[in-house]
């Protein structure tokens, strides 16, 4: 993959459910290391993009070309085995098991007995730990089951586990919704941290700040259409609210889209 | 909700004490399993012998095992009727074939031994036949298991019946029989089976990756599915193991009563599910553990053998077995409660 091919590019995203479209077009493109932060009101199209991205969902028409090949993952573990990582609104843990299961959920470290794969306990106990250390949080007992722990330490869970396995783009669907303010400053800086190694973060979020304090572009979704991409220390808070709100749309890259009327669907 | 643990400094006793009543609540079962067995060993003459204890353990296997195929289905959040019938159709099947009288095929073969896996190998795909089915069912069109499994309990009862047109069979050849005649150490056959199942499975249980998967599946469907488990897969394993585990009940069973009747078996699914609920696995799927299966079971053939030995008519111990669910059930509402403030 050559340097200056995007990591991402969705070209011309369109899905119908019915008689409802939901997206009607979307065209950006996310590169390595870099944090786009995808803004827009409710029902603006957020949420359907990303299970298109993350595999689940297929776009009715339009391409996702992911690391210069075009991709359509029709599962969460096709999209996981290209090195897509999702942090999703409501959060992915099985609250019936402990700590160190729901950190290696789907990829447990295995050794072979009699060529049947048995789970290396000790190894992913030890490894949970270092992760979470590493990410700043403290939770007593790795073997206690997640429904004894708090909302916070739960999501805190979840953050260290996308930074840990990281992949090559990861997709974070309001990730701080039930954080507090010291719990929010982590969760950006380990977005930074997964962006110093070059990986790319779709960064999906309601509050103008956190998007302002970790985006390198914002992207702004509007009735299912791209109604601003523009980078963010060339904009402003109030340009963007204005951009949501369909005051006005402005898109600084030279990609192509969709005229708003959505005329030729 | 009192999140406590992270803030509150735990002194060595504080944890100690923790892990005692943790340890107690994980362990409750046995815990009654020991005290009924006390309790009945000094109130009722002669029920204290190793004889008595061995025949409990070789009345438990029927039901033990099905009960292991019933928990893997709950534990994935789903659940399987189907067994106790399926259990009947696979010893019905070998009776068909190799039995010498009534409605009995009478197949012999050469060497005689060789019936033994054959027929061991019949009663196995029977079950996997009927596991698939109803994984099928449940997998690839989203029908409820309640309903998928009630259907094949019915149906395939049905089939236990019109294969054998009501007739029952006898005399299996000896071959056939060893598992119920035979013991290993002083115990018998069927007993080893059940214990070997107990600890095969729940080894896959807890050790395995697919063992894991059961329980993530079993906790939250949506979270192991984007973690990329092959959800469907998973699924459609635990009902045909539970099918396999039904096909091997019936072939001890068939062993066991050296035939089979139409009715073989009925009333199981009902003991099996009461040893499951009893041992802890919860029917809303993601919770169980085998060893407190493996004492359900043992508890109720316990106090089934006492009433017989008491010699109390048989329907108090249906009355009994119904009360243990009940208090199981309010026992495990109880054990959340003491959790929370304990732990």
């Amino acid at each position: 993959m050559s340097k200056d091919q995007p990591l991402l590019v969705l070209d011309d995203i369109k899905m119908r459910f019915g008689a409802i479209e939901a997206l009607r077009g979307v065209s950006f493109s996310v590169d390595g290391g870099e944090v786009v932060a995808l803004l827009g009101d409710n029902g603006a199209g957020k949420s359907t993009l990303v299970k298109i991205i993350a595999g689940g969902q297929r776009a009715t028409s339009g391409r996702v070309v992911f690391e210069g090949r075009d991709r359509q993952f029709d599962s969460p573990a096709e999209a996981k085995a290209a090195g897509i990582e999702t942090v999703y609104q409501d959060l992915s843990l099985c609250t019936n098991v402990d700590v160190v299961a729901n950190f290696f959920m789907g990829r447990e470290l295995t050794r072979r007995v009699l060529g049947i794969p048995i789970l290396r306990q000790k190894e992913m106990e030890q490894e949970t730990a270092k992760a979470l250390a590493a990410g700043g949080t403290s939770i007593p007992s790795l073997r206690v089951n997640v429904e004894h722990l708090s909302g916070g330490q739960r999501q805190a869970i979840e953050l260290n586990r996308f930074v840990h396995w990281g992949g090559k783009l990861v997709l974070l669907d309001e990730p701080f919704a039930a954080l507090g303010v010291e719990q929010t400053r982590r969760g950006l800086e380990m977005v930074e941290r997964v962006r110093a190694r070059g990986i790319g973060v779709i960064l999906i979020t309601h509050v103008m700040a956190q998007a302002f304090a970790a985006a390198d572009r914002i992207v702004i979704l509007r009735h299912g259409i791209v109604a601003g991409n523009v980078k963010t220390e060339e904009t402003s808070p109030d340009e963007v609210v204005r951009m949501i709100t369909g005051g006005i749309g402005r898109i600084a890259r030279a990609t192509e889209n969709q005229p708003e009327t959505g005329a030729g669907t | 909700m009192t999140d406590t643990a992270d803030t509150r400094p735990s002194p060595a006793g504080d944890s100690r004490r923790r892990a005692v009543v943790g340890f107690i609540l994980d362990n409750l079962v046995w815990l009654i399993l020991i005290v009924v067995a006390l309790a009945f060993s000094a109130a009722i003459p002669n029920f204290l012998q190793i004889g008595i204890f061995l025949n409990i353990l070789e009345q438990s296997t029927f039901v033990g095992i099905l009960a292991v195929g019933l928990s893997l289905t709950l534990i994935a959040g789903h659940m399987d009727l189907s067994i106790e019938s399926v259990m009947a159709l696979a010893a019905m099947v070998v009776a068909l074939t190799f039995g010498t009288g009534g409605a009995g095929g009478g197949l012999e073969l050469h060497p005689a031994w060789l019936s033994f896996p054959v027929s061991l190998a019949m009663a196995l795909a029977v079950g996997i036949v009927i596991g698939a089915f109803n994984g099928l069912l449940v997998v690839r069109f989203s029908i409820n298991a309640f309903i998928v499994t009630l259907g094949s309990y019915i149906v395939v009862r049905g089939m236990v019946v019109a294969l054998s047109g009501g007739r029952s069979v006898y005399g299996l050849p000896d071959a056939m029989r060893v598992m119920a005649v035979d013991r290993i150490l002083g115990i018998p056959l069927l007993a080893w089976a059940l214990i070997a199942t107990y600890i095969i499975f729940a080894l896959i249980l807890t050790k395995t990756p697919f063992g894991r998967h059961i329980f993530l599946i079993g906790g939250n469907v949506t979270a192991a599915f984007r973690a990329g488990i092959k959800v469907g897969g998973v699924v459609m394993a635990t009902f045909i193991l539970s099918g396999a585990l039904a096909g091997f009940a019936g072939w001890l069973l068939s062993s066991r009563t050296a035939g089979a009747t139409a009715n073989l078996g009925i009333g199981m699914l009902f003991q099996a599910f009461a040893a499951v609920v009893i041992g802890g696995v919860s029917l809303k799927g993601g919770q169980g553990r085998l060893s407190g299966v493996f004492a359900g079971v043992l508890l109720l053939s316990s106090i089934q053998t006492a009433i017989n030995v008491m010699g109390m008519p048989p329907h108090y111990t249906q009355m009994i077995q119904g009360a243990l669910v009940l208090a199981a059930v309010l026992l495990d509402t109880f054990k959340t409660t003491i959790r929370r403030h304990y732990l």
